[in-house]
Formats: structure tokens, C-alpha cells, sequence
């Protein structure tokens, strides 16, 4: 009969899920904040609150989703935390400032400036809609607002970034 | 080119630096000390450890538990189906000889 | 009479039943084996246990079908350090809670090449199966299994031949 599991077991456990969830947490955090060392920092501190509500937690799917909403949540409020941005429209986002590509590609980078400069909501449903795979009403439950909202604000965002992205790319298609 | 799926590329996922788990657990491992400051902060830490050693055994840790029960229906259900598998083959055999 | 093809038509959806647990009288053969496995699960643990069996995983996936409609699984095996530990007069005495009106038994089978033997009941409830029971004795083991609810018998034996069961051939005509 499987042994119930020792403290040495449990924190094998431990580890095995911060391995496991460890390039989502960050990258939500740094897709979001483009900071990688506050995203490091964010990222640890999730997993650190993870080990002191594990009793709580029912199932894998449990942990996903609960690692999720605090790290979405985490990093809008080390974003509001930080020097403001003066608030604008997404009509009127700024065009972005050249930020390392890594030698990534350049449409890829050019995109990624392009979300960093989205206004916070709508740069977070972006990195949860893209980087995540979630739905609209998945995304509206871990931002606690309505699936009408995400809609609009994802149409919207999608629209600006094609809109911007011609401009520095030509033609681009749907 | 399609928007979406460029978005979806350029967004994927990232790890962070190679050492980033063992940080994590150095700070799990040195938290209570950290929060032992306190002398209500190190009653709280002295009532966990004993709740974790204790309250354990009532179900406390639900995904511990949990990843219990399923190696326990894993177990079963093989041992079922083995059982099972074995008759099954069984009568396959005479139902083959029967019919030869 | 084809009892392979009773055993296959045996896949069931039934409607579930007030099923019960088969109580059988254990006590003196745990005594004397020389090692137990136990599983016991029934209500919140089984439930507790649905939820953390992958849908990526394909023999988890399969199980977490299987067992989501049940209200018990329990299974007793035990092993001997000597042929002759127990006796038939303690076979006899498990098939005993089994000669009910309640339960029938679908096949025996016994093999020569390992010597086990296979009994496999099933307990009518109503217009359906609301349970299985299982007694394989071998020399120096004797395994009990008992699902309680709505089993799938055809999906549960295929199961047998997934978990790393070898086929057994049909004998060739010499």
C-alpha cells in the first residue's frame, strides 16, 4: 500500500511543481512586466506563497489555475506599483522604444515591444489569450471581469497591434 | 501571415534562469526562520510543523491525499483488469478450441 | 454456450444501483499472509481521486472513465511464504457472501500453465450491473477485488491487456 508521503517526499513533490509550472509563472510575469529580474523576483514569491496554500489545493488543475490568478494578479500590482505611465487609449498607444531582441526574429520582437506597450489590462488579456491559450471566459475569471469586457478589449488590442504592425511591416493579413 | 499565430509565437513561453527551482526552495527552506522574528510568528511556525506532522493523518494536505488515492486506484484497477484480462483471454482460448 | 461473447457483451451502461460492499471474512487469511496490498476507496476519496487521473495520461485517462460512476473500489491481496497457507475451506468460505440471489457468477476459468484460477461475479441490481466481484487464487496468493456501481466489464478487461499484461496466444492447430 503507497506509503503516506514523508517530508523529504513532500518537498521531492514541491520541487517537481515548481519545475513543472516554473516557465509559466515567469513568463507571465515577465511577457507582462519585461523585467527579468522582477520577474524572477515575482515569479519566486508565487511559488513561495504556492508551499504555504498547498493544503488547500485540490487537484493539478487546481494548482494551474490558482498559479495563474496570482500571477496575473502579482504583476499588475507590481505594474501599478511602479512609476505610472500616463494612462492613454489604446488609440493612442506610444510607439515602443527599442527593447533587446535576444536575436529573436524580428516580427516576433516587433510584436512583443508592440503588447509591452499596451495599457496593462489589455496587454494582460493579450499574454493570456497567446501565451496561455485561454479563452475569453477563462481570462475573464482570472481577472475577475466580465467576458463582454475580454471581448472588446482583446478585438480592440488585436486591432492596434495589426494596425501598428502594417505600419512597420506592410501588409499583414487577418 | 496570420496575427494570432504570430502573437501565439512571439508569446510562448520562456524559462527562467537554470537555478531559478533551487532559489525557490532555498527560500521555502529558509522562510520559517525568517518568521520566527517574532514570538507570535514562532508559535504560529511551532503549531504548523506539528499540524504538518499531525493534521496530515486527518487529510490535511488535499493534494498529498489525492495524489494518494489516484496510485491507489491505479493499483486497484490494474489488479482488476490483470484478473480480468486473464479470464477474459481464458475463455477467448476455449471458445477458439471449441470452435476448431 | 460462447461465454466469450457473454463476457464481451457484458460492456455495459447500466443504470446504477444501491450497490453494496461484499462482506467478506478476511481476518484469518491477513493472519497468516506474509504480505497485504489494500486498497480501500469509497465517497469523497474516490472523488478526491477522479480528479487528480490525467486526461493526457492514456491509462489514466481510460480509469478516470471507468471509475467516475463507482462507489467503491476495494481490492485484498495477499501473499503466502508457503503453498498450502490456505486451503480450499478458506475459498469456500469468500465464495460464500457471493451465493445470493443478487450475485451471479459469469466465468470460472482455471489455467494449468500458472495455476490460477479466476472467478468472476457480477451483482444484478435491478435492470443493470451494480457491481463486480473477482476471486484469482494462485499457490501462494489469493487476490479479492470488489467494484461497487456501474463497471464497464468490456473496457475494465481490455485495461488488463494495456497495463503491460502479455496477450495470451490462442493455441495454433498443430
Amino acid at each position: 500500500m503507497p506509503e503516506r508521503a514523508a517530508p523529504g517526499a513532500a518537498e521531492m513533490e514541491f520541487a517537481a511543481l515548481v519545475r513543472q509550472h516554473q516557465a509559466m509563472v515567469f513568463s507571465v510575469a515577465w511577457q507582462f512586466l519585461r523585467d527579468r529580474a522582477l520577474a524572477e523576483e515575482l515569479a519566486q514569491d508565487v511559488f513561495l506563497s504556492l508551499h504555504q496554500h498547498l493544503a488547500t489545493l485540490e487537484s493539478p488543475a487546481h494548482v494551474l489555475h490558482w498559479l495563474r490568478r496570482v500571477a496575473v494578479n502579482r504583476a499588475l500590482d507590481v505594474a501599478r506599483r511602479r512609476q505610472r505611465r500616463p494612462m492613454v487609449s489604446l488609440q493612442d498607444a506610444p510607439e515602443p522604444v527599442a527593447v533587446n531582441s535576444t536575436g529573436d526574429p524580428m516580427l516576433g520582437s516587433a510584436l512583443r515591444r508592440l503588447v509591452a506597450a499596451l495599457p496593462e489590462k489589455a496587454r494582460m488579456i493579450v499574454i493570456l489569450r497567446y501565451q496561455e491559450d485561454l479563452d475569453p471566459t477563462e481570462i475573464a475569471g482570472i481577472l475577475g471581469i466580465p467576458v463582454g469586457t475580454v471581448k472588446s478589449q482583446l478585438q480592440r488590442a488585436l486591432t492596434l497591434l495589426r494596425e501598428k504592425l502594417s505600419r512597420r511591416l506592410g501588409e499583414i493579413s487577418l | 501571415m496570420n496575427l494570432e499565430d504570430e502573437l501565439r509565437t512571439a508569446l510562448r513561453r520562456r524559462d527562467p534562469s537554470p537555478d531559478f527551482a533551487a532559489r525557490v526552495l532555498a527560500r521555502v527552506q529558509a522562510e520559517p526562520v525568517r518568521r520566527a522574528s517574532g514570538a507570535w510568528r514562532r508559535w504560529v511556525a511551532a503549531v504548523a510543523a506539528c499540524l504538518m506532522l499531525t493534521v496530515g493523518a486527518a487529510g490535511g494536505y488535499r493534494y498529498y491525499e489525492g495524489q494518494r488515492a489516484k496510485a491507489q486506484v491505479m493499483l486497484a484497477m490494474r489488479i482488476a483488469a490483470g484478473k480480468l484480462n486473464k479470464a477474459h483471454k481464458k475463455v477467448q482460448m476455449l471458445n477458439h478450441r471449441s470452435n476448431s | 454456450m460462447r461465454m466469450g461473447r457473454l463476457l464481451l457483451g457484458l460492456g455495459i451502461a447500466a443504470a446504477l444501483a444501491s450497490a453494496q460492499q461484499v462482506k467478506w471474512n478476511y481476518e484469518k487469511l491477513a493472519a497468516r499472509a506474509s504480505e497485504t496490498v489494500d486498497v480501500s476507496l469509497s465517497g469523497n476519496m474516490l472523488k478526491l481521486a477522479v480528479k487528480f487521473l490525467s486526461d493526457e495520461d492514456k491509462d489514466q485517462a481510460q480509469v478516470k472513465k471507468l471509475v467516475a460512476g463507482l462507489q467503491g473500489i476495494y481490492v485484498k491481496s495477499f501473499e503466502f511464504k508457503n503453498k498450502g497457507d490456505y486451503s480450499a475451506v478458506d475459498v469456500e468460505s469468500l465464495r460464500a457472501p457471493l451465493r445470493t440471489a443478487e450475485w451471479e457468477r459469469i466465468v470460472g476459468v482455471h489455467s494449468t500453465e500458472d495455476g490460477e484460477d479466476v472467478e468472476v461475479y457480477i451483482r444484478n441490481a435491478g435492470k443493470g450491473v451494480g457491481g463486480l466481484a473477482i476471486i484469482a487464487t494462485e499457490a501462494k496468493e489469493l487476490t479479492l477485488v470488489n467494484i461497487v456501481g456501474n463497471i464497464d466489464l468490456e473496457t475494465l478487461s481490455e485495461l488488463g491487456g494495456q497495463f503491460g499484461i502479455p496477450e495470451v496466444e490462442v493455441e495454433k492447430k498443430k
